[in-house]
């Protein structure tokens, strides 16, 4: 692996690499605001100027400058090395790169620094950023100045609105044009652009556009300072109340890796950040997958429920005994569901065949709907494939009615909520659900009980190109609910089986041994939906 | 400060000795365990060293990746640190040394309190605040809190949250009336601070 | 009545031999703050003393490791809750150790007279309780009285009486008042006077001596050896004093004493005590004769220092500046040091441990009064029961400190 020298340490790059982006691959940070590993560099805040020294024959590259002398109290000629942007000169082998050791670097930052705060409005105290701002800290690790500006500061525009999900402060904008990049060559729809020229730069739409699309969160995510926030999460909690957990998006079948960011004083979600995965979704989400994070709350079902009344879950298993009791397993359906993790499923599929002896299992999945080639799937269930690991000969829940109309099957234990089913074509059977929001299923069920989602226990679920991933616990259990697979220990117990999973560590067990799913090493970044 | 006393130190215990510094002016020893009471012992007795003031003796839980201010790696959780003056002399050392596992298993040492009388109180407080027993303490019994305690708090892994009431709290169906507040001492009421740096929290770029 | 049997011998008859236990609860007039002391009783002798302490323990040291380096100063304050300037400023000292920071000039000398005259209304405190335990009330009030022209300056210098909060990292939070002169010129005298009064009613009271002389005395080198410091050792005869041993702020650039002690007895400590109040007020006058009268309080470093309001209403860097200290803290490099200084019980030392962010790893305490009351079952045993008031009271337990 060819190597170079930074601050004396030998970093090593790949070919076309940069120095910041090879630095940033080792965990190095050079300070930077335009920069990003995921778009092009235009070196336009100057944030990241470090000294590169030459390999001999070649000489630095010097500048005259003049410097005051406070002793001989005139300007001297002196020379400087002149300094060079990390972010777009390619890293070599042999290269000698100083940057936290060089005094001119260290001088170069405070002045950058120094210039992006010279007109940036006083608004920490009401910027949602505070906390999470590198204006913050690059002042603090790298300036640490007082201001020395006695004029007003510029006034631009504030709080305009860029499209439905965004709002834009031209104040508080340092120019780096990350959200243009982004828009352009990420999301493929170039609608942002730059307006005037010094002083008066801003940032603005397109004239006749409005900032829609599919990616526009990103833009947000993408700022490095308060200039870009999303109508959803503006002003609704500060960043350093808000712990976060690496989840896996639920909203379609690429999976994308997420942090949700939660509160837990109030046990509740008040966002998605993108988490970066090459092998997934890059450094990106789409809006819709930002937004979801909703569904940790909204529609939840947090009570056992038998027909109209809400029970606790101990009544609800006994309900289920008594509904079940010397069912035989022919005349049981299992109903799988791919908006549930491995884990949940496996378990369900164990109970239901194994233990029960169902012969019958289908599965309930959202139905298909709007894909591009950036980073949405069609498949809107996060666990689809999985199901199909867990369970290869299940049938779409919709076969299930005929067999309920026949009176072959007569009892359904069911995962999940949603399902194109009307509720009238299986009333005849006896229900038993394990839903975590409202929907489809529970509605028809005879009894409810409540399962957390996604965000409340740490699961499985295999993408479209059937990369297993993790998505950890967040929230506590909210409400009365628990494990689907936890829930379904009892429910065993209730028909008079022992569970053969008391664990989540037993229970992952289980499904590691689950395929046919492609070696991590073989998936690249490109287009996700193109399996199946 | 006093290189003389580290350097007597080396020489006379080589091995047992782990390292020595002497950041921020204080002279340390990390000493192994097992040479707790020996190196002690010679500390108080040597007539050039006359180290006869037990100034304090405390714990320091290290139970993350995070291994301390010194350099090296150390074995052992719990990190118990006696600070010994000469009045005589007028030096200082503090002697360090690792106990205990990941659960806190194995943390003992050997008890002082025949070679500094005061270490008695002292002793009973790192029992019972992080957990290391003294072996040969006379009255090895907890001094700050009280007996029915369980756990010890000091130790990184005790939550900050956590109360054990003797008496335990009221609820609503004992008050007979709605209580509209946050748990006592929840751990998260009203402090956004005390967790370690969060190497999520960044996020790209 | 029935006739005395005098047949019986003197030695046939049967007394309890059973030893009696008492036990004066934490909740006790002479028992400062609230100290527990189980006693096994043999007629009025103590045979067995268990000192029960923990009564106050408020997890100091845990909530230390919750917040930021700046929000241990509310928490130090109320270790030694009679004399707290003196905890704020071994604190501040401790950190700025840390820091590798020195104050400017006029704020070392601040930090000086704000902590005698906090140490002034430590002892005076101890001795006037002291005296009204043995039943002396009227010498308490009058230490009362002076303590209050104590309070009245320090209120008027950092707008509270007791729980002051007034030390800063890298300074103090607000410069020394005009009048701060003038109040202790007039106070100062005033204070010796009262202490002088309460001295000629205590020390020629015959009752007064008699339980306070030869009792609980305990010799240096096991004072040494139990690891007393401050006023308790001295008094054993120990010349250890850390503003003359090891100076630290301007201490080495004045002229004082240290009372020494003889025997070690609770007379001598309640002397020392009184000596030391004389020197402390030398110590003031002299600071306030040496303190510059103009220039910064607070050095200016401003990855420790808070930026004036003015700046961070109207400028952003000092806004950042303002957030970064308040939100995060002030980042303190890695590593640990032990920072002490003469409080008004003794050693008062910090183990402060670093992890390089705003938040501190571990504050450990050190409370000279800890050391201290660990001695009294050895000072008690074997004597009356009615010794343990005045013993007890010489040792001068803070339960915020002793507890921490």
């Amino acid at each position: 692996m060819p190597t170079f020298k930074l601050d004396g340490n030998a970093i090593p790059f790949e070919a076309g690499d940069t120095i910041i982006k090879a630095a940033w691959r080792e965990g190095i940070e050079i300070p930077h605001y335009c920069w990003h590993p995921g778009l092009s560099a235009p070196a336009n805040c100057r944030m990241c100027l470090v000294e590169v020294i030459p390999s001999a024959p070649q000489k630095p590259v010097m500048l005259d400058i003049l410097a005051w002398d406070d002793v001989a109290h005139e300007y001297r000629t002196q020379q400087k090395p002149k300094l060079v942007p990390a972010c777009r000169t390619a890293a070599a082998e042999g290269l000698v790169v100083l940057s936290d050791k060089s005094e001119q670097v260290r001088k170069a930052r405070r002045d950058v620094q120094e210039f992006l705060l010279l007109n940036h409005p006083v608004d920490c105290p009401i910027c949602d950023q505070a906390g999470e701002c590198k204006l913050q800290d690059y002042w603090l690790e790298h300036g640490q100045f007082r201001k020395r500006m006695r004029d007003e500061p510029i006034h631009k525009p504030k709080g305009v609105e860029f499209g439905t999900t965004i709002v834009y402060d031209a104040e508080r904008c340092v120019m780096c044009t990350r959200c243009i990049r982004f828009m352009a060559e990420i999301a493929k729809d170039p609608v942002l652009d730059m307006r005037e020229r010094g002083n008066l730069n801003e940032i603005v739409v397109a004239p006749g556009r409005r900032l829609d699309g599919h990616y526009t969160f990103m833009t947000e995510y993408v700022c490095p300072v308060g200039a870009l926030t999303t109508k959803d999460f503006r002003f609704k909690a500060r960043v350093w109340f808000l712990r976060s957990a690496p989840v896996v998006c639920q909203g379609c079948a690429t999976g994308c890796n997420a942090y949700i960011d939660f509160d837990p004083r109030e046990n509740k979600a008040y966002r998605y950040r993108p988490r970066d995965n090459a092998k997934v979704n890059d450094f990106w989400m789409c809006d819709e997958g930002m937004l979801s994070y909703v569904f940790a709350h909204r529609e939840r079902l947090l009570q056992a429920r038998v027909g109209d009344q809400h029970v606790s879950t101990t009544e609800a298993i006994e309900h289920v005994r008594t509904f079940f009791a010397g069912v035989p397993g022919s005349r049981i359906a299992v109903v799988l569901s791919a908006e549930h993790s491995l884990e949940d499923n496996w378990a369900l599929h164990e109970l239901g065949t194994n233990l029960l002896g169902v012969d019958r299992v289908f599965y309930a999945a959202h139905p298909d709907g709007y894909s591009d080639d950036i980073l949405i799937h069609r498949d809107k269930n996060p666990n689809l494939r999985g199901v199909h690991s867990v369970a290869p000969g299940a049938k779409p829940v919709e076969a299930l009615l005929g067999d309920v109309a026949s009176g072959q099957i007569t009892h359904v234990i069911s995962l999940g909520s949603s399902a194109t089913l009307g509720v009238d074509q299986v009333a005849k059977a006896t229900w038993l659900s394990l839903a975590a929001h409202t929907g489809t299923l529970p509605r028809m069920a005879t009894v409810v009980l409540p399962v957390t989602s996604w965000a409340e226990h740490s699961g499985t679920y295999v993408n479209a190109r059937g990369l297993r991933q993790v998505s950890e616990k967040a929230l506590a259990p909210q409400g009365d609910s628990q494990a689907a697979w936890q829930a379904l220990i009892s429910v065993a117990k209730a028909l008079g089986h022992e569970a053969s999973w008391h664990s989540l560590k037993a229970v992952r067990a289980k499904v590691l041994g689950i395929g046919p799913l492609l070696d991590d090493s073989t998936l690249t970044v490109s287009s996700p939906s193109s399996v199946e | 400060m006093s290189q003389m006393v580290l350097e007597r130190l080396r020489e006379r215990f080589g091995a047992a000795i782990l390292e020595t510094h002497s950041d921020f002016g204080d002279d340390t020893a990390i000493v192994d365990p097992s040479a707790w009471r020996e190196i002690a012992t010679y500390l108080c007795n040597d007539p050039a060293l006359e180290f006869n003031l037990p100034v304090d003796l405390c714990g320091v839980d290290y139970p993350d990746s995070w291994n301390g201010p010194s350099s090296t790696a150390r074995t052992g959780r719990m990190e118990v640190v006696l600070h010994l003056y000469s009045i005589g002399k007028r030096h200082r050392i503090r002697m360090k040394t690792r106990v205990g596992g990941e659960a806190m298993e194995g943390a003992e040492l050997d008890s002082l309190t025949d070679v500094w009388p005061g270490l008695n109180w002292l002793e009973r407080e790192v029992f019972d605040m992080s957990g290391v027993t003294f072996r040969g303490h006379p009255d090895l019994r907890r001094i700050l809190m009280y007996p029915e305690f369980e756990g010890h708090p000091l130790q990184r892994t005790y939550p900050a949250g956590k109360t054990q009431p003797l008496v335990p709290y009221r609820t609503e169906a004992s008050a007979g009336m709605p209580i509209d507040k946050l748990e006592p001492f929840g751990e998260f009421e009203g402090m956004p601070f005390g967790r370690r740096p969060d190497p999520t929290a960044a996020g790209v770029g | 009545m029935e006739p005395l049997d005098l047949s019986h011998e003197n030695g046939e008859l049967e007394l309890p031999s059973e030893p009696m236990h008492l036990n004066m609860g934490p909740s006790h007039p002479a028992m400062h703050g609230t100290v527990r002391i189980v006693l096994e009783l043999s007629g009025e002798i103590i045979t067995k003393s268990d000192v029960q302490i923990g009564y106050l323990h408020r997890g100091f040291e845990k909530m230390c490791e919750r917040g930021t380096w700046a929000q241990v100063f509310p928490y130090v304050d109320r270790l030694n809750y009679v004399s707290p300037m003196l905890n704020n400023v071994g604190y501040a000292l401790a950190v700025e150790k840390l820091c590798g920071l020195s104050v400017p000039d006029r704020c070392q000398w601040y930090r000086m007279i704000l902590g005698e005259l906090a140490r002034i209304s430590d002892h005076l405190t101890c001795t006037g309780a002291m005296a009204m335990e043995l039943g002396a009330f009227t010498p308490f009030l009058w230490f009362v009285k002076a303590r209050e022209m104590v309070w009245d300056i320090l209120e008027e210098e950092t707008g509270a009486r007791l729980t002051h909060s007034f030390g800063r990292i890298g300074g103090m939070a607000f410069p020394p008042s005009r009048d701060l002169r003038a109040l202790c010129s007039s106070a100062l005298p005033r204070i010796l006077e009262i202490v002088e009064e309460g001295e000629k009613m205590l020390l020629k009271n015959r009752i007064f001596l008699d339980r306070l002389e030869g009792v609980g005395p305990i010799s240096g080198a096991d004072a040494v050896s139990l690891g007393w410091t401050g006023p308790c050792l001295r008094a054993s005869g120990i010349d250890y004093d850390i503003r003359k041993a090891h100076p630290y702020l301007k201490y080495d650039e004045i002229d004082f004493e240290v009372p020494i002690g003889t025997s070690g007895d609770t007379l001598d400590r309640f002397l020392v005590r009184l000596g030391e109040i004389r020197q402390s007020k030398r110590i003031i006058e002299q600071s306030l004769e040496r303190m510059p009268s103009d220039g910064p309080i607070c050095c200016d470093d401003p990855r420790v220092v808070l930026p004036s309001k003015d700046d961070v209403y109207t400028t952003i860097e000092a806004t950042i500046q303002h957030f970064k200290l308040i939100m995060e803290g002030a980042k303190v490099p890695k590593g640990e040091v032990y920072s002490y200084t003469e409080a008004g019980n003794g050693e008062l030392g910090f183990y402060l441990v670093s992890d390089g962010t705003g938040t501190p790893y571990r504050v450990r305490v050190r409370p000279p009064c800890f050391q201290v009351v660990g001695g009294l079952s050895r000072l008690i045993d074997g004597r009356l029961l009615s010794d343990i008031v005045p013993t007890f009271g010489s040792l001068n337990m803070i339960g915020g400190e002793c507890d921490h």
